[in-house]
């Protein structure tokens, strides 16, 4: 489905949040590099999906009802194979149905795992009153948390624009490779940086965006988790 | 729209004739300063309005706008809220097409009552093609035309030189207080606008009319916030002018969050401060974040040329403030760059050995004029030289007023950006006022001097690069 018709759904079916994978599949849409996510909706097909994107995987919980997936076990890592998977599967559905058992249940997302190393960033986005589009670029974890390490840019956003935001943060230097880390994949950073200013120019619909964490590598940048909220209608 | 923004907007600034509606005599009434301000500068036509005289300080009274013989190209209106409906209707009837209401007692006061009477004025103004400012503001302050609505008699709030300053302020106290301030310290002034709730003219018409007059070499802007959906024009029209003149922004309300619930991180982190500087840097406006950095960012840009690179060279006849400007200079980014053997060389030739020929380069307490001058005819020329900064304590026996001269001289046969740091009592401003009225900016602390390079550096570097 193309982003209109995921929002639009979204939108019919009362939800202002998109589904985790609905997100990744907007995002992709867009030319950001993402970790695969695709819906199972049976242990079989979660076993062929993970066959086809290769392994290991991990399984999450898709439901309008669940926001913390992990603290109802719905989330389970680093499965290496067929029967993990399909045993997994069965396990998300048994922890969610006791532990959320009002919860409609869409799903399992079966995901690619992130390949371990990188650096965790936060791409993020939202409407502005006055001035619009806005994306915002930081580092993951205590960096935007408890530092609030961040820099914003109104949209439309150029690529060179993109790049200069990550010069503005103080951790920037870590992006840049220290000790023994090489420097990460700035271009593929900017790209994803872009994309979000342009997918929100694109869809008035959306209100904010949060691409938390994206793991850079020196090669690649990869969206691993993804919310998009709609705006209340 | 686009024809609405830039139309109309010489009226206010440059009007034949002008309507006082609510003139008084009365003294220490604000109907009665304006026309006093009027009767003052004003080279076209006053017409005091108010049914109760017949003469006002002199000038004949007319009962309404409408009873007035000719056009009337600018009414300023002083009269309570509750019948500015109605008078503006008047203007309207008239053919008046730019009005400034003085008058409060609007949306600002909270009540349903205010924002129903601000909402008429609105539709009254629409219905008849009026441009308005305000309401709830001292509107304009033009140093060319006399136009001159702040209604802060001569002699609470001082009036400044003519210059090529103009400003742009959301707060009107603001606004008078820094015409006093830069009246007391003799900065020139082009024009000031306060606009108060601007209900039609806003921040982007005042930009885009500052931004192409000629008398206008530098805005300052004071802003508290733009209105919803007017971000992306103000960007678009602020990035046009700063092309050609500087624009120096204030903004107020640095600490307020959007109230915004937080459904995502990004939206719980974006205050709105936040977005602002990200527009302002997109655009190459200036932020001064401090009332001192407004004064000190307008001379250096108003006063120097573009800054091509940030390689600065530091002389100075006190190593201290040698020591203290190389701190300042390098925490705002700049390169002190080590002196290159040819600077050095020639440098040697002409300084006794006592001299320190590297970067900061000391003269010593025996400096005299001739030694910053020998020093900087050969520095400032050099391609690996984007600004040079003299630390001049006045306090040595050897620094006179041809100080001054030589500096001057060679700074006009080279023009690259130059600056003085200059500490002390009344020497040191006898320097400092002697110096910038020949077009060296000076400042009194090495920090300062930092941070207002870093302006200069900042909005050369947006400019050279094309404004992107």
């Amino acid at each position: 489905m193309n982003p209109k018709d995921i929002i639009r759904k979204a939108l019919e079916e009362g939800r202002t949040k998109l589904l985790e994978h609905e997100a990744i599949e907007i995002i992709k849409y867009y030319g950001a590099g993402v970790a695969d996510a695709y819906l199972a909706k049976s242990a079989e097909e979660a076993a062929n999906i993970a066959d086809k994107i290769g392994y290991p995987v991990v399984l999450k919980i898709v439901s309008p009802d669940i926001s913390h997936k992990s603290d109802v076990g719905g989330v389970i890592l680093g499965l290496r194979n067929r029967l993990e998977v399909m045993d997994a599967y069965q396990k998300i559905i048994d922890n969610v149905s006791t532990n959320a058992p009002n919860s409609r249940i869409v799903g399992v997302l079966v995901q690619k795992m992130a390949e371990p190393g990188g650096i965790e960033v936060i791409v993020g986005g939202l409407r502005d009153n006055v001035f619009g589009p806005v994306v915002m670029f930081g580092l993951g974890g205590i960096f935007v948390e408890v530092l609030r390490d961040v820099s914003f840019r109104v949209a439309p956003v150029s690529f060179e624009d993109a790049l200069e935001m990550m010069k503005e943060i103080k951790a920037a230097k870590i992006l840049e490779g220290y000790r023994n880390t090489p420097p990460v994949d700035k271009n593929s950073l900017a790209k994803i940086i872009v994309a979000t200013a342009k997918l929100l120019e694109e869809n008035p619909e959306i209100d904010s965006l949060d691409l938390n964490p994206i793991i850079a590598y020196p090669d690649k940048a990869i969206v691993v988790d993804a919310r998009i909220i709609l705006k209340k209608r | 729209m686009a024809s609405r923004e830039s139309s109309g907007m010489e009226a206010f600034f440059n009007p034949r004739s002008v309507a006082i509606i609510g003139a008084t005599p009365k003294e220490g009434k604000v109907g009665r300063v304006i026309v006093e301000n009027f009767k003052r500068r004003f080279k076209g036509r006053i017409y005091p309005i108010n049914p109760k005289y017949e003469e006002i300080l002199g000038l004949k009274c007319y009962p309404s706008v409408k009873d007035v013989p000719g056009e009337v190209d600018l009414a300023v209106i002083v009269v309570p809220a509750p019948i500015v409906p109605r008078i503006l209707r008047d203007c309207g009837e008239k053919g008046v097409k730019a009005v400034i209401i003085i008058s409060g007692g609007f949306r600002e006061t909270g009540t349903d009552e205010g924002r129903r009477l601000e909402e008429e004025v609105v539709e009254i103004s629409r219905e008849y093609g009026i441009r308005v400012i305000g309401p709830n503001c001292i509107g304009i302050y033009d140093n060319w035309s006399g136009v001159d609505t702040y209604f802060l008699p001569d002699k609470k709030m001082k009036r400044p030189p003519r210059g090529s300053i103009s400003f742009i302020s959301q707060s009107g106290a603001f606004a008078s207080a820094l015409l006093d301030w830069m009246a007391y310290n003799n900065i020139g002034v082009s024009r000031a606008i306060s606009y108060g709730n601007k209900i039609d003219v806003d921040d982007i018409d005042l930009i885009e009319y500052l931004g192409k007059d000629d008398k206008t070499k530098l805005i300052i802007m004071y802003i508290e916030g733009l209105k919803n959906g007017r971000g992306k024009l103000f960007m678009e029209k602020a990035r046009e002018v700063v092309k050609n003149k500087p624009i120096i922004v204030y903004k107020a309300g640095k600490t307020a969050r959007g109230s915004k619930a937080a459904a995502s991180h990004t939206a719980a982190l974006a205050g709105n401060y936040d977005i602002y500087r990200a527009a302002f840097k997109q655009v190459g406006i200036v932020e001064a974040e401090s009332f001192d950095e407004i004064g000190d960012f307008a001379k250096i840009l108003l006063m120097q040329p573009l800054m091509k690179g940030n390689r600065v060279f530091v002389v100075t006849d006190a190593g201290g403030i040698g020591v203290m400007l190389t701190d300042a200079l390098t925490r705002q980014g700049f390169e002190i760059p080590v002196t290159p053997d040819d600077l050095k060389n020639e440098l040697r030739e002409v300084l006794p050995p006592h001299c320190i020929v590297e970067n900061p380069i000391d003269l010593t307490g025996d400096a005299d004029d001739e030694r910053f001058k020998l020093v900087l005819e050969r520095v400032l020329p050099k391609p690996y030289v984007d600004a040079v900064i003299l630390g001049a304590l006045p306090q040595i026996p050897g620094l006179t007023n041809r100080f001054i001269d030589y500096v001057a001289d060679v700074w006009s046969k080279y023009r690259k950006p130059l600056l003085v740091i200059d500490i002390g009592s009344e020497e040191a401003v006898k320097f400092k006022v002697e110096l910038e009225s020949r077009g060296i900016p000076v400042y009194e602390s090495p920090e300062r001097a930092a941070r207002a390079l870093k302006a200069l550096y900042m909005y050369s570097k947006y400019v050279l690069r094309g404004g992107i």
